[in-house]
């Protein structure tokens, strides 16, 4: 059992995670194609857009489900929307955020252009304290709005006139995975404007204004889009509960600062924050970089079920440091 | 000074210098007579350079350091070597009185003094002075080594490492380092040079932390002195030589303990030194320490543990990452009290008395030493709080104060022998 943990302390987790997420993207974007369908609640973004998907995410059946009027809520309808919330949740507690690190296909989708960035030597950006903190509200705002929109086909919200049937599922009109993640099946089709209504052209034409802002911004910035995904806003109310858990020693830390440089969405608290035990941030993906490029034994830790499955140790930290030493 | 009389003064100096050391190896040699074997290598290296005036090895241009601040993976990388200046010998602190104020840190008067007396030798060999603006008396001695002719440039920090606008600041200022060096030896830092020079000081540094661990054993098997003498080596030595034989150590080390072979009692106190840093060829108070029944089991000193404790992690292969990369390794874990507030430093001291089963903690600051002098306090309250003991020497170069600080140590142990004694019943 030692001899298997240290294997997994002392190894490369970025390069298991490269194989990881080709494994999960090629299951999400094809895995219809073996007739696969993990489930239809998946807190990831496995887009129901495109038609070989392997299991769909939850997004798009939530934001059909919450277009329920108030009191419809304690009948089938309600019963619908619980269950699906349910399954999501227990999809979820299983990986917490490493849904967004492992598996997401947008994500992963991001790494392969910050890979792309890497071999043209171009430099990356990143945001300053200050413009991190005012942005990271941004993802909260949209989850609201994925909530409050389709309430309002069928409520009067404050007093607003009902919304008509072009708002449904408004997020998936703007997300990047509608439009980009089809065209891995060949599937162009997404990449256009609807002139068919008002509300369904601006609602396309920002979708399309989004992935082009996607494109660039994951080019020059790490995981650009994650830092406004309502789906990792939703992942945050349900993290505190779940089963994989990343943890901290604040007295083993020294605060030099390793985990904050390779974190890929800029969580300084990662290396400052000295007094939480469970150290999963809301822009966290659970990526583990931070492990791997932590020196103090076992300050940063992996847990499942209570069971540590990846520390950060000092013989780990320095064979990856000294790989290729000659 | 005519170059006759300057001449004749460098004579006069090399001869105090080289009995201050030969005393300095003859103490510990009587006082301890079966050290590790490994420890000759350090021996020898200090002798060859103090009493026989030894040319540092390298061919390559040397670039003189002070503080532990300056990024020595940037110098490597320049093709250049670091030369770690910060000076211990009395007989420097007697040339650097001359003209420096009498309440003056002696570390840096003795650095200054070094600089000023060997004059004709160092100029030629150090390519330029780095001096990063940590506390005052270095910053305003950096002044006077210019004056003297030295190429001196100052590596500007900031007086905090907790927040993001002093973080900037210092990878900033890291950056124009950068450039200055590849001025200074015309060489350009490149993506794989710089990787080879963090993994040179990675070897070094995980050779160093080996040795750390092995000393948080029960069994004292080191002496602090000779703990001291291995990261003193480190300052001016030839980095792979020191690395091979700081591995040789921890393997000859590792015997012993298998074999429960120990410096001294195996029982005796365990201390924590803190506080300005011992430099050869003065650990006064370390000796002392444990001429007295005690042992020194680690320190949380820039001239030892902070020196190499640290390591830089980057995540892209490229400048634009490993400069700040190497930057944050050398501000952001620093417990230098010239950064404000220091509460790393205090953690830090915590989790070593915890990893070391500490039974006290001996807090040395140098009469001159403000940020030490000033910081005793608060730290004082801390251990207090805790229930660590802690003795406070303020101290010197010089050995008028021997008496006085005899008794003052024996007095400590002693207490401390007599709580363990009674925390045993």
């Amino acid at each position: 059992m030692n001899k298997v943990r240290e294997i997994i302390n002392t190894g490369d987790i970025n390069r298991f995670r490269f194989w990881f997420q080709l494994a999960a993207f090629i299951l999400l974007i094809y895995g219809g194609c073996l007739a696969i369908n993990i489930g239809n609640q998946l807190p990831t973004f496995a887009c129901v857009f495109e038609e070989m998907r392997g299991g769909s995410c939850y997004l798009m059946g939530f934001q059909h489900q919450t277009n329920i009027p108030f009191d419809k809520i304690l009948t089938g309808r309600g019963i619908g929307l619980l269950t699906g919330l349910i399954t999501f949740f227990l999809f979820f507690i299983l990986f917490n955020k490493a849904w967004c690190g492992y598996a997401c296909p947008l994500g992963t989708l991001q790494d392969w252009l910050t890979s792309f960035r890497k071999r043209i030597h171009l430099r990356y950006s990143i945001y300053a304290e200050q413009t991190f903190q005012r942005l990271q509200s941004i993802k909260y705002i949209l989850l609201a709005l994925l909530i409050l929109i389709p309430l309002g086909m069928n409520n009067a919200i404050f007093g607003l006139p009902k919304l008509n049937h072009d708002f449904a599922v408004p997020f998936c009109m703007i997300c990047p995975g509608r439009t980009l993640l089809p065209i891995f099946t060949g599937d162009f089709s997404q990449l256009t404007i609807d002139f068919s209504s008002k509300t369904k052209m601006i609602f396309t034409s920002l979708g399309m204004m989004v992935t082009g802002i996607f494109l660039v911004g994951s080019l020059v910035k790490k995981r650009f889009f994650c830092l406004f995904c309502p789906m990792s806003a939703f992942h945050y109310i349900f993290s505190k509960a779940a089963l994989l858990r990343l943890s901290k020693k604040g007295d083993k830390c020294t605060k030099c600062g390793n985990c904050y440089r390779v974190c890929d969405v800029g969580i300084r608290g990662i290396a400052d924050d000295i007094t939480s035990k469970n150290i999963v941030k809301d822009d966290c993906m659970m990526c583990f970089k931070c492990v791997a490029a932590c020196p103090e034994e076992k300050c940063l830790t992996v847990h499942f079920l209570g069971l540590p499955i990846y520390e950060s140790t000092e013989k780990g930290f320095f064979k990856r440091m000294l790989k290729g030493k000659k | 000074m005519s170059a006759d009389g300057m001449q004749r003064k460098q004579n006069t100096i090399r001869l105090h210098l080289g009995m201050e050391v030969k005393e300095f190896f003859r103490k510990i040699t009587e006082a301890s007579p079966d050290r590790p074997k490994a420890m000759e290598y350090f021996d020898n290296f200090l002798r060859r350079i103090y009493c026989d005036d030894a040319a540092p090895a390298s061919t390559r241009p040397l670039i003189g350091t002070m503080c532990v601040q300056v990024p020595d993976e940037l110098i490597y990388a320049a093709g250049a070597v670091p030369y770690r200046l910060c000076n211990g010998s009395s007989t420097y602190d007697l040339c650097g009185a001359e003209f420096m104020p009498a309440k003056s840190c002696p570390v840096v008067r003795a650095t200054t003094g070094m600089l000023h007396a060997a004059q004709i030798n160092l100029k030629e060999q150090l390519a330029a002075v780095i001096i990063p603006t940590t506390c005052d008396q270095k910053k305003k001695a950096g002044e006077l080594i210019a004056s003297m002719g030295y190429k001196v440039h100052f590596l500007e920090m900031p007086s905090t490492c907790a927040t993001e606008l002093s973080r900037n600041y210092w990878q900033d200022s890291v950056q124009e380092f950068t450039l200055e060096l590849q001025k200074i030896t015309g060489q350009k830092i490149t993506p794989a040079r710089l990787k080879k020079a963090i993994q040179k000081i990675g070897a070094a540094g995980r050779a160093f932390r080996q040795l750390y661990n092995l000393r948080q054993g029960p069994l004292p098997i080191l002496s602090g002195v000779d703990a001291f003498l291995v990261s003193n080596g480190y300052f001016l030595d030839d980095i792979d030589n020191w690395t091979a034989a700081v591995e040789a150590l921890n393997n000859e080390l590792i015997e012993r303990q298998k074999k429960g072979t120990t410096v001294g009692n195996k029982n005796a106190p365990r201390f924590l030194f803190t506080g300005s840093p011992p430099i050869f060829p003065n650990f006064k108070i370390p000796m002392l320490v444990e001429e007295a029944g005690g042992v020194i089991v680690t320190d949380e000193a820039c001239s030892s543990t902070r020196l190499l404790y640290d390591a830089v992690a980057y995540d892209e292969e490229a400048l634009y990452d490993m400069l700040p990369a190497i930057a944050d390794r050398y501000l952001k874990p620093c417990t230098c009290p010239c950064l404000t507030p220091n509460e790393n430093r205090k953690r830090k001291l915590l989790e070593m008395i915890d990893s070391f089963s500490v039974d006290g903690v001996i807090y040395q600051a140098y009469s001159g030493c403000h940020p030490y002098e000033m910081e005793q306090m608060a730290i004082n309250d801390m251990l207090a709080e805790k229930k660590v003991p802690m003795l406070y020497v303020e101290t010197d170069f010089s050995k008028e104060d021997m008496g006085q600080l005899t008794t003052r140590v024996e007095a400590f142990i002693e207490s401390i022998q007599s709580r363990k004694r009674r925390k045993k019943i």
